[in-house]
């Protein structure tokens, strides 16, 4: 991280360096393998040391970490509702990077929202036909396998579709405003033909798989978000401690302290929050509500810290990418993987519920 | 082919705090492995991986060492022997002693790697004290190492010039950085490192009734770097060629 993934973050940002080679490294060296059984070549560690590696990566680059984040989440979904063949099949693969992954269920006009997909999947013979578009896919283009969810006459379903595919076809790179090191686009199927072992678990249940890789996705999102205020933060601390105004360090202001002591307790606070989901996760009980809290919380939080930065930083705070890039990074994730409205819905729905 | 590499672990320079006194803070201050040990470790294990054998870690050391005999152990190596003692009481040469008669214990060794010198003291002594304690041919800064039957090739990296030098095996070998690009373990191989054998040796078993070391590091001092201060003041076209005339009299820029 320190030695190929750091020194080019800049240039991650720009467009001048791509993620590609890191990420690969990343992967080779294990960041994927850490929460997955040891028989699929995972290390058996807990979920909540893959959520501590996911912020230290976020400290060095948020885009890379997200392409990695939502590779994770799709071997976390195969690991929890595809058969022992399928799991055999893909997930070592997944672990080492030799494959990627990509988590395609956005669609132009349905998000959160899955029931609405307009994407099908039509049996028929020993296949299945998935026709329609997703929107918003991450690492869509550079993937090797995809997580789709489309509707077949029982309901939304998941399925595996590999690249290359004649009926598998990606979008331009989007323009975005931060993560630009992750690429961004249209998934289209135009009769994509896959076998029907390509199901993963039953027919009708992709609604409930995704919102269940959904809430482990959020804790991780949450883990991105500390890792990227705590370097944001980290930048502002050493600025101010050697930035002068009226023959002393702006460190030496009260409202500047007001701010340092404001972001610290902040990414405190989203730190606990991530790590208290995570456990709960571990325990085996039911951590949606926990883990849609902790998304809210850090994604907002550090949307608080990386604008204190660039106020802290003043003109260079504004003109310099280096420092703003910190706040578009953190402005993705409050809209993806569940917007920060959904999922305050999707709390308060809960807790009256856990309150009867 | 059976290897030795001899490592410290050592306090984190780039970490390094210095109180108002020039006394470095050395309590508490941040540890690793020391800098050119991962090149010597490297080194070990491509020689391993070309002529296959073991790949043994050696280090006189506190408790807090078996940090770096584990990051060393991730990398490759096959097993640990840890001599308990702090080698920051002792000179180099009780040091070179200590390791010498932990690898006479765990040998013969068909080599011992070094690197040039540890990243906190660099007196560089250790390494020549261990081959000329063991009666065996020492190489110093070595930047290429080939083995070929009972002899080693060597390109040593001097100040102005290389030399290439053949010595019989066994021998003692310290290596520079230019040498290799040390690997990253794996997180699996750093889980694993934890199950790998470490031996711990008594310095009083190893060696009884062994002298005092001859000198000891009464305390150290950073070196205070006087600055000049000196202020240029006018127009930017002005104090620029003003400070690169102050920089051109003080020898600083290149001609």
């Amino acid at each position: 991280m320190d030695k190929e993934l750091l020194p080019i973050s800049p240039k991650i940002d720009t467009g001048e360096a791509k993620i590609a080679g890191p990420r690969k490294a990343l992967l080779k060296q294990g960041m994927c393998q850490i929460a997955f059984p040891e028989k699929y070549g995972g290390l058996g560690l807990p979920f909540s040391v893959y959520a501590m590696a996911v912020e230290m990566l976020g400290t060095a680059e948020a885009s890379t970490c997200l392409s990695v984040e939502i590779h994770n989440a799709v071997a976390e979904g195969l690991n929890r509702f595809a058969t022992e063949a399928q799991k055999t099949k893909y997930l070592p693969r997944l672990l080492t990077g030799d494959s990627l992954a990509s988590f395609t269920l956005t669609e132009p006009a349905s998000g959160s929202d899955s029931g609405t997909m307009a994407t099908t999947a039509e049996k028929k013979g020993g296949e299945y036909t998935i026709n329609g578009s997703k929107m918003f896919i991450t690492n869509a283009g550079e993937a090797d396998l995809y997580l789709v969810f489309a509707k077949t006459k029982n309901g939304p379903s998941c399925f595996m579709v590999e690249s290359p595919n004649p009926g598998l076809s990606f979008g331009g790179d989007l323009k975005k405003l931060g993560m630009r090191g992750s690429r961004t686009s249209e998934v289209v199927f135009s009769d994509c033909r896959i076998p029907e072992g390509n199901l993963v678990g039953e027919e009708g249940k992709g609604a409930d798989y995704a919102k269940e890789i959904l809430h482990g996705a959020r804790i991780i999102v949450a883990a991105l978000n500390v890792g990227i205020a705590q370097i944001a933060y980290d930048k502002s601390l050493a600025y101010a401690r050697q930035r002068r105004a009226f023959g002393k360090t702006i460190s030496e202001f009260q409202l500047i302290r007001e701010k340092i002591a404001d972001m610290k307790t902040d990414i405190s606070a989203g730190r606990m929050l991530y790590l208290y989901a995570s456990k709960i996760k571990e325990s085996g009980a039911d951590y949606s509500s926990e883990a849609s809290q902790a998304k809210i919380f850090s994604t907002e939080m550090s949307l608080r810290v990386c604008d204190s930065t660039i106020q802290i930083h003043g003109g260079d705070g504004y003109t310099t990418d280096e420092l703003h890039r910190h706040w578009r990074d953190a402005r993705l994730l409050t809209i993806g993987e569940g917007t920060s409205e959904v999922l305050r819905m999707l709390v308060a729905r809960r807790e009256l519920a856990r309150s009867q | 082919m059976k290897i030795a590499v001899c490592v410290k672990h050592v306090v984190d320079e780039t970490e390094l705090k210095v109180d108002p006194g020039g006394n470095p803070q050395l309590k508490g201050a941040a540890t690793k492995m020391s800098a050119f040990d991962k090149n010597a470790v490297e080194e070990a294990l491509r020689l391993k991986a070309a002529r296959q054998g073991e790949v043994v870690i050696v280090t006189v050391g506190t408790p807090e060492a078996k940090k770096t005999m584990k990051e060393a152990l991730a990398m490759g190596a096959d097993r640990g022997v840890l001599v308990s003692a702090d080698p920051m009481a002792m000179d180099a040469r009780r040091t070179a002693e200590l390791l010498a008669a932990a690898l006479k214990k765990g040998g013969p060794y068909d080599m011992v790697l070094c690197s040039e010198g540890s990243s906190d003291m660099y007196s560089g002594l250790v390494p020549p004290m261990v081959g000329e304690i063991l009666g065996l041919p020492y190489v110093g800064y070595a930047r290429k190492i080939e083995v070929s039957g009972q002899a080693a090739k060597v390109e040593r990296a001097l100040e102005d010039s290389v030399e290439l030098v053949e010595a019989p095996t066994p021998l003692v070998v310290s290596v520079v950085s230019e040498i290799n690009e040390p690997r990253y373990p794996t997180l699996i191989q750093i889980m694993q490192a934890g199950k790998k054998p470490m031996e711990e040796l008594s310095p009083d078993a190893l060696i009884p009734d062994a002298p005092k070391s001859a000198s000891l590091v009464r305390g150290m001092k950073a070196q205070a770097m006087a600055r000049k201060r000196v202020v240029f003041e006018g127009p930017p076209e002005e104090t620029a060629k003003k400070l690169v005339e102050a920089l051109a009299a003080e020898g600083v820029l290149p001609r």
